[in-house]
Protein backbone atom coordinates (compact mmCIF):
# COMPACT_ATOMS: atom_id res chain seq x y z
CA UNK A 1 0.00 0.00 0.00
CA UNK A 2 1.51 3.22 -1.21
CA UNK A 3 1.87 6.04 1.14
CA UNK A 4 -0.30 9.32 0.84
CA UNK A 5 0.71 12.72 1.70
CA UNK A 6 -0.33 15.75 4.04
CA UNK A 7 -1.40 17.55 0.99
CA UNK A 8 -3.39 14.83 -0.46
CA UNK A 9 -4.97 13.76 2.94
CA UNK A 10 -5.86 17.15 3.22
CA UNK A 11 -7.53 17.73 0.22
CA UNK A 12 -9.56 14.54 0.89
CA UNK A 13 -10.89 15.52 4.20
CA UNK A 14 -14.46 16.71 3.40
CA UNK A 15 -14.95 13.64 1.71
CA UNK A 16 -13.33 11.88 4.22
CA UNK A 17 -15.54 13.21 6.86
CA UNK A 18 -18.78 12.65 5.02
CA UNK A 19 -18.16 9.25 4.29
CA UNK A 20 -17.72 9.49 0.84
CA UNK A 21 -14.32 7.94 0.24
CA UNK A 22 -13.71 4.30 -1.22
CA UNK A 23 -13.35 2.16 1.77
CA UNK A 24 -9.74 1.59 0.49
CA UNK A 25 -9.13 5.04 0.37
CA UNK A 26 -10.51 6.04 3.90
CA UNK A 27 -9.01 3.41 5.17
CA UNK A 28 -5.24 4.94 4.05
CA UNK A 29 -6.36 7.92 5.32
CA UNK A 30 -7.19 6.43 8.65
CA UNK A 31 -3.55 4.96 8.67
CA UNK A 32 -2.03 8.40 7.84
CA UNK A 33 -4.23 10.19 10.85
CA UNK A 34 -3.24 7.60 13.13
CA UNK A 35 0.39 8.83 12.59
CA UNK A 36 0.43 12.29 11.53
CA UNK A 37 -0.56 14.88 14.30
CA UNK A 38 -0.85 18.29 12.40
CA UNK A 39 -3.28 16.16 9.65
CA UNK A 40 -5.43 14.68 12.44
CA UNK A 41 -5.54 18.43 14.73
CA UNK A 42 -7.16 19.44 11.26
CA UNK A 43 -9.13 16.37 10.90
CA UNK A 44 -10.64 16.44 14.20
CA UNK A 45 -10.90 20.30 13.68
CA UNK A 46 -13.66 19.31 10.95
CA UNK A 47 -15.48 16.91 12.51
CA UNK A 48 -16.24 19.31 15.16
CA UNK A 49 -17.52 21.59 13.06
CA UNK A 50 -19.55 19.06 11.67
CA UNK A 51 -21.05 18.03 15.28
CA UNK A 52 -21.60 21.59 16.27
CA UNK A 53 -23.96 21.96 13.84
CA UNK A 54 -26.29 18.92 14.67
CA UNK A 55 -25.16 19.62 18.69
CA UNK A 56 -25.98 23.49 18.67
CA UNK A 57 -28.63 24.19 15.77
CA UNK A 58 -31.00 21.14 17.25
CA UNK A 59 -34.88 22.14 19.28
CA UNK A 60 -37.26 20.61 20.54
CA UNK A 61 -40.64 20.36 18.76
CA UNK A 62 -43.33 21.92 20.60
CA UNK A 63 -45.51 19.82 22.16
CA UNK A 64 -48.99 20.54 20.93
CA UNK A 65 -47.48 20.34 17.18
CA UNK A 66 -48.06 16.66 16.69
CA UNK A 67 -51.66 17.30 18.26
CA UNK A 68 -52.37 19.62 15.11
CA UNK A 69 -51.28 17.35 12.96
CA UNK A 70 -53.14 14.35 14.00
CA UNK A 71 -56.08 16.72 13.98
CA UNK A 72 -55.35 17.84 10.23
CA UNK A 73 -54.52 14.35 9.04
CA UNK A 74 -57.93 13.12 10.79
CA UNK A 75 -60.22 16.50 9.17
CA UNK A 76 -58.94 15.01 5.46
CA UNK A 77 -61.65 13.80 3.77
CA UNK A 78 -61.68 9.79 3.07
CA UNK A 79 -61.25 9.78 -0.50
CA UNK A 80 -59.19 13.11 -1.42
CA UNK B 1 -63.58 19.37 11.96
CA UNK B 2 -62.32 15.93 13.19
CA UNK B 3 -60.74 15.80 17.01
CA UNK B 4 -59.08 12.98 18.78
CA UNK B 5 -57.62 11.53 15.66
CA UNK B 6 -55.41 9.14 17.31
CA UNK B 7 -58.46 6.83 18.12
CA UNK B 8 -58.85 6.51 14.65
CA UNK B 9 -59.29 2.72 14.61
CA UNK B 10 -59.84 0.39 11.41
CA UNK B 11 -63.15 0.19 10.34
CA UNK B 12 -65.60 -3.14 10.18
CA UNK B 13 -63.58 -6.40 8.63
CA UNK B 14 -64.81 -6.10 4.80
CA UNK B 15 -64.46 -2.64 4.40
CA UNK B 16 -64.07 -1.64 1.06
CA UNK B 17 -60.67 0.19 0.08
CA UNK B 18 -60.93 3.19 -1.32
CA UNK B 19 -61.13 3.61 -4.95
CA UNK B 20 -58.01 4.78 -5.33
CA UNK B 21 -56.32 2.67 -2.85
CA UNK B 22 -55.41 5.59 -1.37
CA UNK B 23 -56.56 7.36 2.47
CA UNK B 24 -59.08 5.23 3.12
CA UNK B 25 -57.33 2.09 3.71
CA UNK B 26 -56.96 2.11 7.55
CA UNK B 27 -53.93 0.12 7.32
CA UNK B 28 -52.53 2.59 5.21
CA UNK B 29 -53.33 5.18 7.81
CA UNK B 30 -51.97 3.23 10.83
CA UNK B 31 -48.62 2.79 9.22
CA UNK B 32 -48.28 6.28 8.73
CA UNK B 33 -49.19 7.13 12.07
CA UNK B 34 -46.38 4.45 12.66
CA UNK B 35 -43.43 5.06 10.69
CA UNK B 36 -43.74 9.09 9.55
CA UNK B 37 -45.68 10.67 12.76
CA UNK B 38 -42.17 9.59 14.80
CA UNK B 39 -40.14 11.82 11.96
CA UNK B 40 -41.15 14.71 13.68
CA UNK B 41 -38.15 15.87 15.71
CA UNK B 42 -36.16 15.31 13.08
CA UNK B 43 -38.29 17.60 10.43
CA UNK B 44 -39.26 20.48 12.79
CA UNK B 45 -35.64 21.43 13.59
CA UNK B 46 -34.88 21.25 9.89
CA UNK B 47 -37.71 22.98 9.30
CA UNK B 48 -36.92 26.25 11.84
CA UNK B 49 -33.87 26.36 10.29
CA UNK B 50 -35.23 26.70 6.97
CA UNK B 51 -37.96 29.44 7.47
CA UNK B 52 -36.74 30.72 10.89
CA UNK B 53 -38.71 31.48 12.66
CA UNK B 54 -40.95 28.97 14.34
CA UNK B 55 -44.84 30.16 13.18
CA UNK B 56 -43.54 29.27 9.84
CA UNK B 57 -41.64 26.12 10.90
CA UNK B 58 -45.17 24.87 12.30
CA UNK B 59 -47.16 25.59 9.23
CA UNK B 60 -44.60 23.87 6.85
CA UNK B 61 -44.26 20.80 8.71
CA UNK B 62 -48.08 20.73 9.23
CA UNK B 63 -48.13 21.34 5.01
CA UNK B 64 -45.86 18.48 4.63
CA UNK B 65 -47.52 16.11 6.20
CA UNK B 66 -50.21 17.08 4.67
CA UNK B 67 -48.68 16.42 1.37
CA UNK B 68 -46.87 13.09 2.51
CA UNK B 69 -50.04 11.41 3.66
CA UNK B 70 -51.66 12.53 0.35
CA UNK B 71 -49.08 10.70 -1.36
CA UNK B 72 -48.41 8.16 1.19
CA UNK B 73 -49.85 5.20 -1.08
CA UNK B 74 -47.29 6.05 -3.49
CA UNK B 75 -44.53 5.31 -1.43
CA UNK B 76 -42.71 2.44 -2.18
CA UNK B 77 -42.02 0.48 1.07
CA UNK B 78 -38.05 -0.41 1.41
CA UNK B 79 -37.04 2.83 0.22
CA UNK B 80 -35.72 5.51 2.22
CA UNK B 81 -38.97 6.79 4.12
CA UNK B 82 -36.86 9.96 5.82
CA UNK B 83 -35.39 10.88 2.85
CA UNK B 84 -39.03 10.82 1.23
CA UNK B 85 -40.07 12.74 3.72
CA UNK B 86 -37.21 15.41 3.50
CA UNK B 87 -37.89 15.59 -0.35
CA UNK B 88 -41.48 16.47 0.46
CA UNK B 89 -40.20 19.11 3.51
CA UNK B 90 -37.83 21.13 1.21
CA UNK B 91 -40.29 20.95 -1.94
CA UNK B 92 -42.58 22.79 0.20
CA UNK B 93 -40.51 25.24 1.82
CA UNK B 94 -39.26 25.73 -1.99
CA UNK B 95 -43.04 26.07 -3.27
CA UNK B 96 -44.82 27.86 -0.20
CA UNK B 97 -42.43 29.70 1.80
CA UNK B 98 -39.21 31.09 -0.23
CA UNK B 99 -41.21 33.60 -2.46
CA UNK B 100 -41.92 35.43 0.71
CA UNK B 101 -37.92 36.08 1.54
CA UNK B 102 -35.88 37.41 -0.86
CA UNK B 103 -32.04 37.04 -0.33
CA UNK B 104 -29.12 36.13 -1.76
CA UNK B 105 -29.31 32.91 -3.85
CA UNK B 106 -25.30 32.08 -3.38
CA UNK B 107 -22.48 32.57 -1.04
CA UNK B 108 -19.84 35.41 -1.53
CA UNK B 109 -16.47 32.76 -0.85
CA UNK B 110 -14.16 34.05 -3.11
CA UNK B 111 -11.43 35.26 -0.44
CA UNK B 112 -12.14 32.19 1.80
CA UNK B 113 -9.21 29.40 1.64
CA UNK B 114 -10.22 26.13 2.62
CA UNK B 115 -8.86 25.83 6.95
CA UNK B 116 -10.34 29.41 7.16
CA UNK B 117 -11.08 28.82 10.51
CA UNK B 118 -8.46 26.61 11.69
CA UNK B 119 -5.88 29.02 10.73
CA UNK B 120 -7.37 31.88 12.53
CA UNK B 121 -7.99 30.19 15.64
CA UNK B 122 -4.45 28.26 15.47
CA UNK B 123 -2.77 31.91 14.97
CA UNK B 124 -4.70 33.09 17.79
CA UNK B 125 -4.61 30.48 19.93
CA UNK B 126 -2.43 30.13 23.48
CA UNK B 127 -2.31 26.31 24.15
CA UNK B 128 -2.02 23.67 21.99
CA UNK B 129 -4.91 21.97 19.92
CA UNK B 130 -7.09 25.15 21.31
CA UNK B 131 -8.65 25.50 18.02
CA UNK B 132 -11.07 23.15 18.70
CA UNK B 133 -11.50 24.47 21.84
CA UNK B 134 -13.01 27.99 21.55
CA UNK B 135 -15.65 26.20 19.26
CA UNK B 136 -17.08 24.82 22.30
CA UNK B 137 -17.28 28.26 23.56
CA UNK B 138 -19.15 29.94 20.68
CA UNK B 139 -22.65 30.48 21.99
CA UNK B 140 -25.54 28.55 20.39
CA UNK B 141 -27.52 31.72 18.91
CA UNK B 142 -24.03 32.28 17.32
CA UNK B 143 -23.89 29.12 15.42
CA UNK B 144 -27.41 29.09 14.55
CA UNK B 145 -26.73 32.77 13.25
CA UNK B 146 -24.50 31.64 10.93
CA UNK B 147 -26.28 28.69 9.57
CA UNK B 148 -29.01 30.72 9.26
CA UNK B 149 -26.89 33.43 7.11
CA UNK B 150 -26.47 30.79 4.74
CA UNK B 151 -27.89 30.70 1.73
CA UNK B 152 -31.19 28.34 1.69
CA UNK B 153 -29.69 25.89 -0.70
CA UNK B 154 -26.71 25.86 1.02
CA UNK B 155 -28.15 25.74 4.36
CA UNK B 156 -30.09 22.97 3.51
CA UNK B 157 -27.10 20.75 1.77
CA UNK B 158 -25.36 21.55 5.19
CA UNK B 159 -28.06 21.11 7.13
CA UNK B 160 -29.30 17.19 5.46
CA UNK B 161 -25.34 15.96 5.77
CA UNK B 162 -24.19 17.45 8.71
CA UNK B 163 -27.14 16.60 11.43
CA UNK B 164 -29.03 14.09 9.15
CA UNK B 165 -26.28 12.52 7.95
CA UNK B 166 -27.48 11.94 4.47
CA UNK B 167 -24.68 10.57 1.61
CA UNK B 168 -24.45 13.01 -1.41
CA UNK B 169 -26.82 10.92 -3.17
CA UNK B 170 -29.13 11.18 -0.83
CA UNK B 171 -28.59 15.03 -0.88
CA UNK B 172 -29.08 14.91 -4.49
CA UNK B 173 -32.61 13.59 -4.49
CA UNK B 174 -34.10 15.17 -1.76
CA UNK B 175 -32.66 18.88 -3.53
CA UNK B 176 -33.20 17.61 -6.73
CA UNK B 177 -29.60 18.67 -8.04
CA UNK B 178 -26.37 16.63 -9.14
CA UNK B 179 -24.18 15.38 -7.13
CA UNK B 180 -21.64 17.54 -8.00
CA UNK B 181 -23.96 20.56 -7.42
CA UNK B 182 -23.83 18.68 -3.67
CA UNK B 183 -20.57 18.45 -3.17
CA UNK B 184 -19.60 21.86 -4.15
CA UNK B 185 -22.86 23.39 -1.95
CA UNK B 186 -21.48 21.62 1.03
CA UNK B 187 -17.48 22.91 0.43
CA UNK B 188 -18.63 26.32 -0.12
CA UNK B 189 -21.34 26.67 2.46
CA UNK B 190 -19.23 25.14 5.19
CA UNK B 191 -16.44 27.83 4.13
CA UNK B 192 -18.89 30.67 4.16
CA UNK B 193 -20.20 28.80 7.72
CA UNK B 194 -16.65 28.77 8.89
CA UNK B 195 -16.23 33.18 8.33
CA UNK B 196 -19.27 33.83 9.95
CA UNK B 197 -18.25 32.11 12.80
CA UNK B 198 -14.88 33.39 12.60
CA UNK B 199 -16.32 37.32 12.88
CA UNK B 200 -18.99 35.87 15.53
CA UNK B 201 -15.81 34.93 17.35
CA UNK B 202 -13.88 38.20 16.85
CA UNK B 203 -17.23 40.21 17.77
CA UNK B 204 -17.38 38.04 21.31
CA UNK B 205 -13.68 38.50 21.53
CA UNK B 206 -13.39 34.65 21.96
CA UNK B 207 -9.94 35.38 20.47
CA UNK B 208 -7.03 37.71 20.99
CA UNK B 209 -6.68 39.76 17.73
Amino acid sequence: MSEIDCEHVLKEIELYLDGELDPSVSARLDEHLSTCTPCADRSDFKRRLKVLISERCGCDVPQDLIVKIRARLAALPPNP
Amino acid sequence: MASGATGRVAGSDGHAPAPDGQAEDPELRSRFEREVLPLLPSLYPAALRMTRNPADAEDLVQETYLRAYRGFSGFREGTNLKAWMFRILTNTFINSYRKRQREPVTVQDDDIEDWFLYDRLGGTATEESAESEVLERIPDEDIRGALEALPEGFRMAVWLADVEGFSYKEIAEILDIPIGTVMSRLHRGRRALEKALWERVRERGLVRD
